[in-house]
């Protein structure tokens, strides 16, 4: 009689993660439509500034000190979304549930400091161009963090029905990319307007 | 093939046999197959074409003679409209819909990736380019004079641009992500490869015409307006888009789908293959158009880039063509429409290529009105719209299981060349009519020439649709409807089932059925 022997199971064929891939185009494709604005926005400074005036009219005010803790605050959010990925990486749920609820709540944070930042402004939508450009693309910065927090709430919901494994969690991995590339915007708008004002 | 695996995705192996097809309107709605989601496209995208052009030709009758039957300001808005359709809802929609139906076959993908998106894109993009065209019916196109309706036109065209981008990622997400083993990018098939590389010029293109219509609908609809928003000003925040080089963008695709045409219809293997994946890519970097905004950046056509893109476009074009020529020679080519469309693709590309070579020699002053601009976009929305009908005319027997009506094929060849030189050249000799005046003197000759053109063109259009909708009179085809099938689609069943394949074989070339018919040299 022959000896059978107990081979392992074959290793499964490793392919791209769809997620990931899908989620870095739709990353890169949102980028760039605040490249496109803040590409507007710097020329049309530039152009004001070149003519010898200055670009903010003195009814608009950018508070610093009310912009550098949004800032802190998605570098934080960061952190706790990284954290998220390796903690569900090692399959460590509680950690994960953990870091995916504190990122959630530093995005509204995010979007608490930045309606007060508003009030603070001073100037209507309608004041001037200025106006126009700086709530565009704050405003449609607001839209897209909401866009994101959906995303990881999504994929922490899934986490917490227990879809995700430390070898397949993609879906964390994808919000996470997302959420990256919305704070790369934000630290982008924070030295276009805020800073360079 | 000597190695069969399972695919992953393909689970057991079996295909449901109660599963939706394509042909029934109820299933059709809620489908996320990706053949019936290309269908749609593609006969939307059709459909809008006819109107498009006519469209253009309305504008061309306007511009003859002192008889103007269009107030000045509906005239402008029937120029931006008729250009924005063109590129939103036919171009880059017929290439999407190929796109959808094809490159999951072509890569042997049983499914598109995320198909719910894809969906969702496919019924956002028909309901908002719908929306398009009634705000332009009611004064609300570019430009507009009705507010409101101005307000509802810009806001279909950023549903249109984000169906457009949620589309193309599921496309060039399956062609990166869900290619069958042994199916390496640099092996895929070249239509594949071109969706990869235009999908990706679209995906970080056209989300910078988003940010333009958000600031243009911003200003218009809660500022003073102040800048962005005036009606003057709209059409030039956008007219990047169909300009050199974004317009070339729209035409990625084709080269790669007259590649597929050529190779399998000449019944040999493509010659230098690597080189034309290089060509491609290399257009595709070369069409990347959305920093060249007049409006913002007054200087960007007199940057030494923009002259060297424009130049540098030209030699892929010719390295496509060198390599379309010697396939040709080296196989024996049946007369079939889709070579026929296919080369007069790559001929009115090629021309509008040329073109833009000349425009950026300063001293002629072809910048100084958009009509040589004009004629280039004709040229390229013809070339577009040749290759639609060239993947038409080759996978519509993949499509429906049946033959289409080649002679239908071969009289648009003629059509499409036609439309396509009349609507382009007479425009772009019309460029040069602030440097000699006798130029200017015919321009009534010369835009009546361009609105047969395009009327021609819309012909075109219309023979597309009718060899896809003739089809169900052809003979009944095989698997293979050519003979001479080199890549995966031409594996699964004409039309294919539900699932597409069941077991793939490990590909190891990227002609993956001609390795199969020779087992010998494979050995």
């Amino acid at each position: 009689m022959a000896a059978t022997h107990a081979l392992p199971p074959a290793p499964p064929v490793q392919r791209p993660r769809v997620l990931v891939v899908g989620t870095a185009f739709a990353s890169a494709a949102t980028v760039m439509v605040f490249i496109g604005l803040i590409a507007v926005y710097l020329s049309q400074r530039a152009a004001v500034v070149a003519s010898g005036d200055t670009w903010l009219p003195k009814e608009i005010t950018l508070p610093l000190q009310q912009t550098n803790p949004v800032l802190f605050t998605l570098l934080m959010s960061v952190v706790t979304m990284q954290w998220a990925v390796s903690a569900i990486a090692r399959n460590d749920r509680i950690n994960a549930y953990l870091a995916l609820g504190i990122t959630l709540v530093f995005g509204f944070s995010t979007i608490v400091m930045t309606s007060y930042l508003y009030s603070l402004m001073g100037a209507d939508i309608d004041a001037n161009i200025q106006s126009v450009l700086i709530y565009t693309i704050t405003g449609l910065h607001l839209i897209v963090l909401v866009i994101a927090m959906i995303f990881v709430a999504l994929m922490a919901f899934r986490a917490m029905a227990g879809q995700f494994t430390a070898r397949q969690h993609d879906g964390v991995t994808a919000a996470a990319l997302f959420w990256y590339a919305m704070v790369a915007v934000y630290a982008l708008i924070w030295i276009s307007i805020y800073v360079t004002k | 093939m000597a190695l069969t695996d399972t695919r992953p995705e393909a689970g057991s192996g079996t295909v449901p046999t109660s599963a939706p097809t394509a042909d029934r309107p109820a299933i059709l709605l809620g489908s996320g197959d990706h053949k019936a989601i290309g269908v749609v496209y593609i006969v939307a995208s059709l459909v809008f074409g006819v109107a498009g052009w006519v469209a253009m030709a309305l504008w061309g009758g306007h511009q003859i003679g002192d008889q103007n039957f269009l107030s000045e300001s509906a005239a402008a808005t029937l120029a931006s409209s008729s250009r924005l359709g063109l590129v939103l809802l036919v171009a880059v929609p017929l290439m999407l819909g190929l796109g959808t139906y094809i490159v999951p076959l072509q890569v042997g993908a049983n499914t598109i990736a995320f198909p719910r998106a894809a969906a969702a894109a496919l019924w956002t993009w028909l309901l908002s380019s719908l929306v398009f065209v009634v705000a332009n019916c009611i004064d609300g196109g570019i430009g507009g004079g009705r507010p409101e309706a101005v307000s509802l036109g810009l806001l279909s065209i950023i549903g249109v641009v984000l169906a457009i981008v949620i589309g193309t990622v599921s496309v060039i997400t399956t062609a990166i992500a869900l290619r069958t083993p042994g199916l390496t990018l640099d092996r895929a098939p070249l239509f594949s490869w071109a969706m990869v590389v235009g999908g990706s010029v679209w995906v970080l293109t056209l989300p910078v015409l988003v940010a333009n219509v958000l600031l243009i609908y911003v200003d218009h609809r809660y500022g003073a307006p102040s800048e962005y928003g005036v009606p003057a000003a709209q059409w030039e925040q956008l007219s990047w888009l169909t300009t050199q080089p974004q317009i070339f963008a729209f035409a990625i695709p084709g080269l790669g789908l007259v590649c597929d045409v050529l190779a399998t219809l000449a019944g040999v293997r493509q010659a230098q293959r690597n080189l034309l994946l290089g060509f491609i890519g290399a257009f595709g970097v070369l069409s990347i158009g959305a920093w060249v905004q007049p409006y913002f950046y007054g200087d960007a056509q007199d940057e030494l880039v923009f002259a060297a893109m424009a130049i540098l476009i030209l030699l892929p074009v010719l390295g496509l063509f060198g390599g379309w020529a010697t396939t040709l020679r080296s196989g024996r080519p049946s007369l079939k429409s889709p070579i026929g469309l296919g080369i007069v693709s790559g001929l009115l590309l090629l021309l509008a290529a040329v073109a833009g070579v000349v425009y950026i020699i300063t001293p002629l002053d072809l910048r100084e009105t958009d009509v040589y601009s004009l004629g280039m976009f004709s040229l390229v929305m013809a070339s577009v719209l040749a290759a639609g009908a060239a993947g038409v005319m080759y996978w519509a027997p993949k499509m429906t299981g049946r033959s289409p009506a080649d002679a239908v094929g071969k009289l648009n060849v003629l059509v499409i060349l036609g439309g396509g030189a009349l609507a382009g050249l007479p425009l772009i000799v019309l460029g040069f009519a602030t440097k000699y005046d006798g130029i200017a003197d015919a321009s009534d000759a010369l835009f009546g020439i361009s609105v047969a053109g395009d009327a021609l063109l819309a012909l075109g259009a219309l023979l597309v649709l009718a060899a896809l909708v003739t089809t169900s009179h052809g003979a009944s085809v095989d698997a293979d409807a050519w003979g001479t099938g080199q890549s995966l689609e031409w594996a699964c069943p004409s039309p294919p089932p539900p699932g597409n394949f069941g077991e793939l074989a490990l590909v190891r070339s990227p002609e993956p059925l001609l390795d199969a018919a020779e087992p010998a040299e494979e050995a």
